[in-house]
Parts: C-alpha cells; sequence; structure tokens
C-alpha cells in the first residue's frame, strides 16, 4: 500500500472503528430515533438541553451501550495486538493471545471466585490475577530451559492444561448456582460491561495496547534468529519479556471482563499481513484498527441477530474461521 | 382404548403410555404388559412391583416422598443431598441415601447394579445418562419432567403414583393440587389485564437468564416479559436476554431467584435497585424488586404452590387479602409431607420471612 491511495485506505482502516462505533450506537434492541440519540449526546454534556429526552435513552446510550462499544473497540485492538505481537515473536503463524496459558488461568480464577471466594473476591479481579500467574508460571518454568521460544511455548500448553484441570475441579465441586454463573462467564460476553468494571480493565487494555504498537519496530527485529537480533544491539531475552508481559496484560485484562473471546488475535494479524506483508510496523497498527472493528461490527450481530444474547465467542469463531479458510485459499499463503 | 391418567389414578390402567416427545402429555392406555411411554417418547416396560427406587430427578423424588413412597427410594442424585434446601426439611431420611450420580452424566454403574433398583427416574434433559443406563444396565429407566408446566406436574405426580402403586395418594395430592391453584387463580381472575404487572424474572444466577414460560407469574395474576421468546438452550425453558431488552420490557415488578442462602447469590434486589442502567425502569423507581423461589431441576410440588400464593399476594394484595403466607405454607407442607413448621425452617435458611417487606 503506498501512494496517496495506499494512505487513504490506511486512513479509512483507522477512522473505521470510530464510524462503526458512532453507527453502532443506534443499533439495539431498544429503538432510539437518529435525532433523540443525538439530543440525548447533547443533553448529557448540556442537562438544560432537551428535556424532552427520556431518561431511558440516557440509560441506554451511556450506561449500557457505550460501555460495551468502548469495550469491543478496545478489546478488539488488544487481541488483535498482542496476537501479532506473540506471532512475530515466537515466529509461529499459530500463535494466539491466549499460548500463555492465560484463557485458563483466567477461567479458574473466574472459577474460584464465584464457587468458593464469594462477592469479597470479584470474578474480574480473581481472572486478571490468575491469567498473570499463568503467565508467571510459564515464564518461570520455561527460563530454566536452553530453548526459550519452543521451552515457553510447550510450557504455555502444559500450564494450560493444568489450569484447565484445576477449572474441571472446581466445577465438579460447584454447586450448581455457581457453576449456572460460571457457564455463563466463560461463554464470553460484552454485555456485562459495567463503568466500573471498565475503570479498570481499559486502561490497562490501552497501555498494554500502546505499548506494543509503540515497540512495533523492534518485532521486526526480534522475528529474525536471536544471534541477529542480538548482533542488532537488542537485548533480546530482555525485550521478549517485556512483549510478553504487555500482551499478558492487555489480553488478562480483556479477559477478565469480557470471558474468552477466541480466533481475533489469531484471524485479524493474518488478514492484516495477507493486505500489507509481513511487516510489523504495519502489522500492529493495521491489527488493532482491524481488531477493534471486528469485534464492534461482532458485537452489533450479537445484539441484534436474535431476541436473545448470542456470547461473542461464539460468533467470532463460527464467522471467523470460515472467512480465514476462504482467504487462505485465495491466498494459498500465510505471511509471516 | 385411550384413557387419561386420571382414569388410571382411579386404578384401572396397567399399561402407561404417552404421546411421544417432551412437549406432549402423558397417557396411560389399557393392555396387559405395564410400560409407560415417557416424556422423551420411549416406552419402557414396568416392573410388576417397584420397591426400589433410584430417583436421579430431584422432581421425581420430591413427589416420591410426597407420595410417602420415600422409604422405597434406594439412591438419589447429588443436588437434592447437598444443594437442595429444603428436601432435607421435608424428608430427613435422605440423610441416609447415597447420591449416584453428580451434575450430569457421571453415573456410578456398579453402585446402581449393587443397590439393585426396579426403576430408574431421569431427568429427560439428560439424554447421555437415559441411554447409558438403559443400555448398560438393562433396567426400566423412566424420564421424566414437568418442563415448568402445572399440568404435567400433575400428570407426573398421577403416574408416579401410579407405578409405585399409590394411586390414591397420588389422586389426592393432584386434587388438592389444583383446588389450591384454582383458589389462587380464582382470587386473581378479575384483574384486567392493564392491571397485572408485567415481571421480569433473573433466575439461575445471572442478571439476564430467565424464563421464556413461568405458570406461576400467570397464576398469581403477573405478565412474564420474557414470554414468547425462543429459549438459549434447547430442551429448557431458559434465555439469554439483553439488558437493554429489560429497558425495553419496562416491568413493573423484577423477581430474582432466591431458593439458595443469602451468602451464594451472584444476583440479588439490593445489586439491580442500585444499578444506574435500569434507574428508569418502573420496577425499580417503585423498589418492586423482590426475591422469589424459582427453581433448580424443576419443582416442588409444594413449593411451587407457595411461591405461586406468595406471587399472587404480592402482586394483588388487595385481590388475596389478608392471607398469613407462613401459616399457610406450613400447611401446604405439612398436605404434602407430613411436616410441621417446614416452611418456617426454609425460611431460616432463605431468609424469605422478610422478602415481600419493601
Amino acid at each position: 500500500m503506498r501512494g496517496k491511495k495506499g494512505r487513504l485506505i490506511v486512513l479509512f482502516f483507522f477512522l473505521s472503528p470510530f464510524l462503526l462505533m458512532l453507527a453502532s450506537l443506534s443499533i439495539g434492541r431498544y429503538h432510539i430515533p437518529p435525532l433523540d440519540l443525538g439530543k440525548t449526546l447533547v443533553r448529557t454534556v448540556s442537562p438544560a438541553s432537551f428535556p424532552e429526552v427520556p431518561p431511558e435513552y440516557r440509560d441506554i446510550l451511556l450506561r449500557i451501550r457505550l460501555p460495551r462499544l468502548l469495550l469491543a473497540l478496545l478489546a478488539g485492538a488488544a487481541l488483535s495486538v498482542s496476537g501479532a505481537s506473540l506471532q512475530a515473536l515466537f515466529k509461529n503463524p499459530l500463535v494466539n493471545e491466549y499460548i500463555l496459558g492465560i484463557s485458563f488461568g483466567a477461567a479458574f480464577g473466574a472459577a474460584l471466585s464465584l464457587v468458593f471466594l464469594g462477592k469479597g473476591f470479584p470474578p474480574q479481579i480473581a481472572a486478571f490475577l490468575f491469567a498473570l500467574a499463568a503467565v508467571l508460571a510459564v515464564l518461570v518454568v520455561s527460563g530454566r530451559s536452553g530453548s526459550h521460544t519452543v521451552s515457553l511455548l510447550l510450557t504455555g500448553v502444559i500450564v494450560s492444561a493444568f489450569f484447565q484441570a484445576l477449572l474441571a475441579l472446581v466445577e465438579f465441586f460447584a454447586n450448581p448456582y455457581a457453576l449456572q454463573s460460571l457457564f455463563f462467564w466463560l461463554m464470553g460476553s460484552l454485555s456485562l460491561a459495567t463503568w466500573s468494571d471498565l475503570s479498570v480493565s481499559l486502561p490497562v487494555m490501552g497501555l498494554g495496547t500502546a505499548a506494543l504498537v509503540l515497540m512495533r519496530w523492534r518485532l521486526n527485529v526480534l522475528s529474525l534468529s536471536e544471534e541477529e537480533a542480538a548482533a542488532l544491539g537488542v537485548n533480546v531475552r530482555k525485550e521478549k519479556l517485556l512483549i510478553i508481559v504487555l500482551t499478558s496484560l492487555s489480553t488478562a485484562a480483556v479477559t477478565a471482563v469480557a470471558g474468552v473471546i477466541g480466533w481475533i488475535g489469531l484471524i485479524v494479524p493474518h488478514l492484516v499481513r495477507m493486505m500489507v506483508g509481513a511487516d510489523n510496523r504495519k502489522v500492529v497498527p493495521l491489527s488493532a484498527a482491524l481488531g477493534a472493528s471486528v469485534l464492534i461490527v461482532a458485537d452489533d450481530i450479537t445484539r441484534v441477530a436474535a431476541s436473545f444474547e448470542i456470547p461473542i465467542g461464539i460468533l467470532t469463531s463460527l464467522i471467523g474461521i470460515p472467512f480465514f479458510i476462504f482467504l487462505l485459499g485465495r491466498s494459498r499463503k500465510v505471511w509471516l | 382404548m385411550v384413557l387419561t391418567l386420571r382414569s388410571a389414578a382411579a386404578g384401572a390402567a396397567l399399561v402407561l403410555m404417552s404421546a411421544a416427545g417432551p412437549a406432549t402429555a402423558l397417557q396411560i392406555a389399557g393392555r396387559e404388559a405395564r410400560a409407560v411411554r415417557d416424556s422423551l417418547g420411549r416406552s419402557v416396560t414396568l416392573p410388576e412391583r417397584a420397591e426400589r427406587v433410584l430417583s436421579l430427578q430431584p422432581e421425581i423424588t420430591r413427589i416420591v416422598a410426597a407420595l410417602g413412597a420415600g422409604d422405597r427410594l434406594v439412591g438419589v442424585d447429588y443436588f437434592i443431598l447437598n444443594h437442595d434446601h429444603l428436601f432435607p426439611i421435608v424428608f430427613p431420611g435422605a440423610r441416609d441415601l447415597p447420591a449416584i450420580s453428580h451434575t450430569s452424566e457421571d453415573i456410578n454403574f456398579e453402585m446402581v447394579l449393587r443397590l439393585d433398583p426396579d426403576i430408574i427416574f431421569v431427568s429427560p434433559t439428560e439424554l447421555q445418562m437415559v441411554d447409558a443406563l438403559q443400555g448398560k444396565l438393562k433396567r426400566p429407566v423412566v424420564a421424566m419432567a414437568s418442563m415448568g408446566s402445572f399440568d404435567r406436574l400433575v400428570e407426573e405426580i398421577l403416574l408416579v403414583g401410579g407405578i409405585l402403586g399409590r394411586e390414591a395418594r397420588a389422586a389426592e395430592l393432584a386434587s388438592d393440587f389444583e383446588a389450591r391453584l384454582a383458589a389462587i387463580r380464582g382470587s386473581v381472575s378479575e384483574i384486567p389485564v392493564e392491571k397485572k404487572p408485567r415481571v421480569y424474572l433473573s433466575f439461575w444466577g445471572a442478571l439476564t437468564r430467565t424464563p421464556v414460560a413461568y405458570e406461576p407469574v400467570d397464576a398469581a395474576g403477573g405478565v412474564n416479559c420474557a414470554r414468547g421468546m425462543l429459549p438459549a438452550n434447547l430442551g429448557t425453558i431458559a434465555t439469554v436476554a439483553q439488558a437493554e431488552q429489560i429497558l425495553v420490557w419496562r416491568p413493573d415488578v423484577i423477581l430474582v431467584q432466591g431458593s439458595y442462602p443469602p451468602k451464594e447469590r451472584a444476583i440479588t434486589t439490593e445489586g439491580i435497585l442500585r444499578d444506574k442502567r435500569f434507574g428508569s425502569l418502573p420496577a425499580v423507581r417503585n423498589g418492586k424488586v423482590f426475591y422469589t423461589f424459582g427453581f433448580w431441576y424443576w419443582w416442588d410440588p409444594a413449593l411451587v404452590l407457595v411461591e405461586t400464593l406468595y406471587l399472587a399476594r404480592l402482586f394483588h394484595p388487595e385481590a388475596t387479602g389478608a392471607v398469613d403466607l407462613e401459616k399457610e405454607a406450613n400447611a401446604i407442607f405439612k398436605k404434602y409431607y407430613g411436616v410441621d413448621g417446614a416452611y418456617t425452617a426454609l425460611c431460616r435458611t432463605l431468609e424469605c420471612g422478610a422478602w415481600d417487606e419493601r
């Protein structure tokens, strides 16, 4: 993508999540006429304006739609950037943002909270802490091995399996009331987003994603062999650790409030590479933009496709996988 | 000749049949061999006498106890022993029974063989359990559930009574159930539709999980907001509403499942009243957010009557008059289980004495 046309396409990429977000404010089960939508937004800033606007409109826009759209925007960006970064770091196109045990670590944390710890320890916080604990376990265990990249991936699989077993154990002993709450959490959804949840998780997602975007050129260096990267003056181990910590923080923050949303971190970076090539200076920021757009559209579909809420994790998998297979079939190439 | 269950309870039929499918009413036909067509449409040949009963379906377990045949139970499921807060009160003998299955399909087959049951009751929603038991153990396995229907609950009482040879007691309970239900319905029958409160139910540990049909609300003179929605899980009556949809419905009353102790409740009435997203709803504005009993693994026949009475009093106090709920509820439990003060004891666990005080 070079020249004026290329720049326009890039501009469109970066504008589209915000345009989609604006359009999505008018989508939902509760019909709000477009004019009233504008009036409600104005009334939020200037409470004396448009007194005829029903209070329900404000609740729907500001307390239901806006938090979940902001969550979709940042979660989509965070998962995609994490996926792209880890794929480059491990030089492996099959790596996703959950490869280091985050998903099952978070699920186990949520299960502990819902089943045993009670209201004093909310599932969001427990999920976040155990997601990080899983990554920490991977780093500690794999750190003793010589071949770091392979051992990291293998240890990630092992730690995931361990937390999966712990999760199954908690599920087995859970009472059915807690079990239902747990299943609901595990399905993954943006619908439960509230400002109090987001006040902690959004800054973590935002900072983690922004830092990864700023480090995008280093990913190009790290995707070389470790010897080549070291010859270019990069402290490979330190840089790898930093990227793993940032991706883990972002993904754990998403998982804690929205559950496990699969495939975004795998598919979106590949789509971007199919369009712009493997240069991480382009792949990482464009993945953020496309990931945000994809998750906003997916969330719109979950809200309007049926009278009930469809878990977004199911939708991203159902739509993402066939689409990915179609694109792979056309390009006949996996970029990295 | 096909007869109704009521005829069977009067002492006629030996062969128990129903049309196939969980939504079809069970029926009994006259033949020489004893057989039943269960809620899954399976034809099950019954033993001459069912002296040893293994019930892995809590609703049936409760009915067996209410029929006075609790001493025939040789095993039950894990839920009713460990998480049902009512059953140990109305049937203390349950504590001595072994738990044969956990929450779904994990059955201890060797234990089942050791218990040597004449008949096994299971839930039609647990298909693998039905096939596994029938296929491996060659014992009669009957899959039944009321699926949240009063009529089917009555039929179930009569059918289990027929299977256990407790037809008279089953007929007595069925008649009592229908009479009490008719009395509650009668007390609110004059209420015009526009005066009936629109009710949203938050059940099963999640704010947005709700039943698409809930007959206690209808019978008590309310309108379930989610009525007519598609269930999100096939074979159940549960769906997942959107938070925005609750605002569209504008319920006058919100009911939260409270059939478990306060410390285990993930969703609370206080939490909903504080939730600013719902501040504009009539239910929240007017403080009409209450606990109700709800159900897990379908109903207890006595508790669902108590719940319907409680809801009628909650929705239309002017029509139901000064009902002493505790006294009435204790009388209902006495009738069904022969236990004094069961409701009072249950309320101590659930803290339900002050549910409707706001």
